[in-house]
């Protein structure tokens, strides 16, 4: 296999019986497997294997699905492209000589190549939508809390969710399904909000007719004119199955990407403060005290951009700092939130592209973390506000995937599943 | 609260705790590992207490009741709702390097505490009670023992995430006795909550900080007007690893001395953290340079805010140990110092009350406060290591009740055999034969004396009253020591009449 799907290949079989029965799936490989590697992409977790199942792993086996392997990414979800991975960088199916997008860019392109059915990333964010958009799948970023993330190893806890990957709507729909709901072992997750006899996957249903999409001009702005034509397109093929769109305005997301990117490596400092080889994970020598062994494992451990967002949240959390970046941030996603809200009263669902441009050649955005950064600001808003989003296949432009992004409200993944399935 | 200074030329002491009790609950904080202790090390532990990648905490609602509980007892205030944050910081013992504790919105706010001090009562203020989950625990082996000498260092985590009460009293002490009040009585509270048990390793473990202040910058008898300047110009040290209120008496004197000496000869005192050497008796420099730590506090998100508006009402708490005090004086008619000691513990005053309440009151007192926790307490034993034979006890008090035997034998002999070897109190009687002689037998023996001994009967009669003890000697050895000596005298001189 050419393009670095997997870091571990290993066939993990279910439950004999369930709707997943013969279904393969690829799991990201921050998702926790007993008794199966879960490295997340980094070398300080390279021989790491953790002794119980999260619980959309057990999910998975209830319900007959095969895993087939832990699929690359980058490392701790920190990434764009996939070009952070410890493992190297995934090839994209779609797009030879491409980057698959990130951070799940793995799960996108074992669906692409056709090497799962199905398979679960995780979303802190965009890091479902992205390497869907780029590699011509579907992907759902799920309302906060409708996924239990107890075994996903945590980068920005309070913006993440576990989500799936399919190559139609319907399958991804169905992925949902079976991973959707609460579990006593993560506090943030609620039932869904299903009625007796319903599923995510029969809202598949493509029909559009009387949808109302708003789209946010300011998503659109500066994105690649090849992009937003293919989503013009895509809008309009919508249109003819009986939609109407009209644009609607979402000022915060200007401060998006900068709000997002503080909250995000500020509680990543935290979460990946346990990796110090005490307990787990790469360790190094023991020399001199454990704060000096700490060091040294840290440093050997992680890659560049972990530390460069572990030094940034550090400082952005400090004292004399908190109140100029920490708080301020968590002032703005109020503000994003609220923003969505008001849009989402004139809207059924609103639309833009997923990202701003077509899939990056690989090696390109290396050198630069804020053009990587930037390429989120369609997508992070979505998780500051907490809301569910579904990127689907909009069309090609040069041949190179573009992705249409939906985002509905809290809990309202059906509408999400029926608006998208009219495209995939 | 009337401020006790203690005066040595013109200074004075102001201290502050911050006291840790480890909550009695089955289960720890955040996961369903126990809270037993073992020997075994890292047995009681799982993704969750060992910090394991993806693991999340969930809140044990135990721990919040127990908490509410001491809210109550404190008379503290309880928000609408409570969230948690996660304290940033690298030490081995602590799994995830962050400790989920509460910030800006502890469980407990603005409580107090009423202390008796050599006979005043007292108002200790408490700032805040907040949840918290304990470290693993660190074993330093080999070289010097010590945490910079040691060879290696071992961690458990059994205790890790076993749920702590954070107690931060204002700076409402003036000596190390009231610390050592304030601490006994909250123990006292706790465990008559059901939220503590004193006997547990580690169960309390309080940080002191102490400093030495002009006395003209307090201001009268009223604490709260100390001048908060003066208390930051003053070089405060925080004495570290006391873990009882006998010790926190020692390590609180120890470095009061410790702080003046140094004040007198004109040195400064340096602001520092101090360990507390039990076996010692001393204070050491833990670091020679105290930094202002950084702990980027923020909001723990695994952890929901907990919405306790309506706890309070819903959570009783049992009768306190000083409100039970005034109603033990008022109801039964003890002296004070009977109901403090019936009340030293919520299962002696429990006793009490169920003796009290079937005999007399007095004699219940006598029983339970002198005779029972005198015994126990010389065998180094407390009420809880019998708390099955209570009711043997209960029927020994009967047996002196109903006149079955004396209160002589039934002290030293009866309670002294129960407790040291493990019988029944009538098996005990019957055993030794120590069944109050029936009257009939008494009165036989009476009569017998009087024929038998005509020269004390005379001597009697002739006036002198020392007689009659020699005849009660005559019919207690007829009687085998088994008669009541007081009512033998009494028949005596019912028949010599």
């Amino acid at each position: 296999m050419s393009e670095n799907i997997y870091i571990t290949e290993e066939r993990i079989e279910g439950a004999d019986d369930g709707p997943l029965s013969g279904t393969t799936v690829a799991v990201k490989d921050n998702i926790s497997t007993e008794g199966v590697r879960t490295t997340c992409g980094s070398e300080m977790l390279a021989e790491y294997v953790p002794p119980y199942d999260a619980t959309v792993v057990s999910r998975l086996k209830e319900a007959g699905a095969t895993i087939v392997g832990k699929a690359n990414m980058d490392e701790f979800g920190m990434g764009t492209t996939n070009e952070t991975s410890h493992f190297g960088s995934v090839d994209n199916p779609a797009a030879p000589g491409r980057v698959p997008g990130g951070s799940s860019g793995g799960s996108a392109a074992a669906v692409a190549a056709g090497e799962a059915d199905v398979a679960l990333g995780s979303d802190t964010g965009g890091s479902v939508r992205c390497p869907a958009a780029f590699c011509g799948v579907v992907g759902i970023k799920p309302t906060y809390g409708l996924v239990s993330r107890y075994g996903l190893v945590a980068y920005a806890n309070s913006l993440e969710q576990i989500g799936p990957f399919g190559e139609t709507v319907e399958d991804a729909a169905q992925l949902l399904d079976v991973i959707a709901g609460d579990d006593d072992r993560d506090a943030t997750t609620r039932e869904t909000p299903l009625e007796e006899g319903e599923t995510y996957a029969d809202a598949a249903t493509g029909d559009v007719d009387g949808l109302q999409i708003g789209v946010p001009t300011e998503l659109l702005e500066g994105a690649d004119e090849g992009v937003v034509e293919t989503f013009w397109d895509a809008i309009a093929e919508l249109e003819d199955r009986g939609a109407e769109y009209h644009e609607v305005s979402l000022p915060s997301v200007e401060h998006a990407v900068e709000a997002y990117y503080v909250i995000a490596m500020s509680e990543a400092s935290s979460n990946l403060a346990r990796f110090d080889g005490v307990r787990y994970g790469h360790s190094a020598d023991a020399e001199g005290n454990w704060n000096e062994t700490f060091a040294r494992t840290r440093e050997e451990g992680f890659g560049d951009e972990v530390k460069r967002r572990i030094l940034l949240g550090t400082y952005a959390l400090s004292a004399g700092y908190h109140d100029k970046y920490y708080k301020k941030a968590q002032d703005a996603r109020a503000w994003v939130k609220q923003d969505f809200d008001e849009a989402l009263s004139e809207a059924d669902v609103l639309a833009s592209p997923t990202m701003p441009v077509p899939p990056f050649e690989l090696g390109e955005s290396l050198d630069d973390p804020l053009q990587m950064y930037l390429a989120d600001a369609n997508t992070v808003p979505v998780n500051l506000a907490d809301l569910p989003a579904i990127s689907v296949p909009a069309g090609e432009t040069d041949g190179l995937p573009v992705g249409l992004q939906l985002v509905g409200p809290a809990f309202g993944e059906r509408r999400l599943i029926r608006a998208a399935s009219a495209l995939a | 609260m009337t401020a006790q200074t203690v005066q040595q030329g013109d200074l004075v002491t102001v201290i502050g705790l911050e006291v840790h009790v480890q909550l009695e609950t089955d289960t720890k904080i955040f996961c369903g590992c126990a809270t037993e202790q073992t020997d075994e090390p890292n047995e009681n532990v799982c993704p969750v207490c060992l910090g394991l990648p993806g693991a999340l905490p969930v809140l044990n609602e135990a721990a919040v009741e127990a908490a509410v509980k001491i809210g109550k007892a404190i008379d503290a205030d309880i928000p609408e709702e409570t969230r948690f944050h996660r304290k940033n910081y690298y030490y081995p013992d602590l799994p995830k390097n962050f400790q989920i504790t509460q910030y800006d919105e502890p469980i407990c706010a603005d409580g107090e505490l009423e202390v008796a001090v050599e006979g005043e009562r007292r108002t200790v203020a408490i700032e805040r009670a907040h949840l918290e989950e304990d470290p693993g625990s660190l074993q330093h082996v080999g070289g010097g023992g010590g945490i910079d000498s040691a060879e290696y260092t071992l961690v458990d985590y059994n205790r890790a995430g076993t749920p702590l009460m954070e107690i931060v009293t204002a700076p409402d002490f003036r000596s190390p006795a009231e610390v050592r009040a304030f601490l006994a009585e909250l123990e006292e509270v706790l465990e008559y909550l059901g939220v503590f048990d004193a006997e547990r390793d580690g169960s309390l473990r309080i940080d002191a900080n102490l400093s030495i202040i002009p006395e003209e910058e307090i201001d009268g008898d009223d604490t709260d007007e100390i001048g908060m300047d003066a208390l930051e110009a003053a070089n405060r040290t925080e004495v570290k690893n006391i873990s009882s209120h006998k010790g926190a008496e020692k390590a609180l004197a120890y470095e009061e001395t410790r702080q003046k000496n140094a004040i007198q000869r004109g040195r400064a005192v340096e602001q520092e953290t101090r360990h507390w050497d039990e076996s010692r008796g001393i204070t050491v420099s833990m670091r020679s340079k105290e930094e202002e730590k950084d702990y980027r506090y923020f909001e723990e998100a695994d952890l929901p805010p907990l919405r306790v508006s309506g706890w309070k009402d819903e959570i009783s708490i049992p009768e306190l140990p000083s409100a039970r005090r005034e109603r033990f004086q008022a109801e039964y008619g003890l002296s004070e110092e009977a109901a403090s000691k019936l009340t030293s513990t919520k299962q002696v005053a429990d006793f009490y009350e169920d003796v009290a309440g079937e005999f007399d009151p007095d004699l219940a007192a006598t029983w339970v406060a002198d005779n029972l926790l005198g015994e126990l307490n010389y065998r180094d034993m407390e009420i809880t290591d019998i708390a099955g034979r209570l009711e043997e006890v209960s029927r020994l008090v009967e047996l002196v009740a109903e006149d079955e035997i004396t209160a002589k034998n039934a002290r030293e002999t009866v309670l002294r055999s129960m407790l040291d070897d493990g019988a029944a109190p009538d098996e005990i009687v019957e055993q030794e034969g120590l069944g109050k002689t029936g009257e009939d037998e008494v009165q036989q023996a009476v009569v017998e004396a009087i024929d038998e001994n005509p020269d004390a009967v005379d001597d009697y009669e002739s006036g002198d009253d020392g007689a009659i003890n020699f005849l009660v000697g005559q019919v207690m050895q007829k009687t085998g020591g088994s008669a009541d000596p007081g009512d033998v005298n009494q028949l005596l001189r019912a028949e010599l009449e």
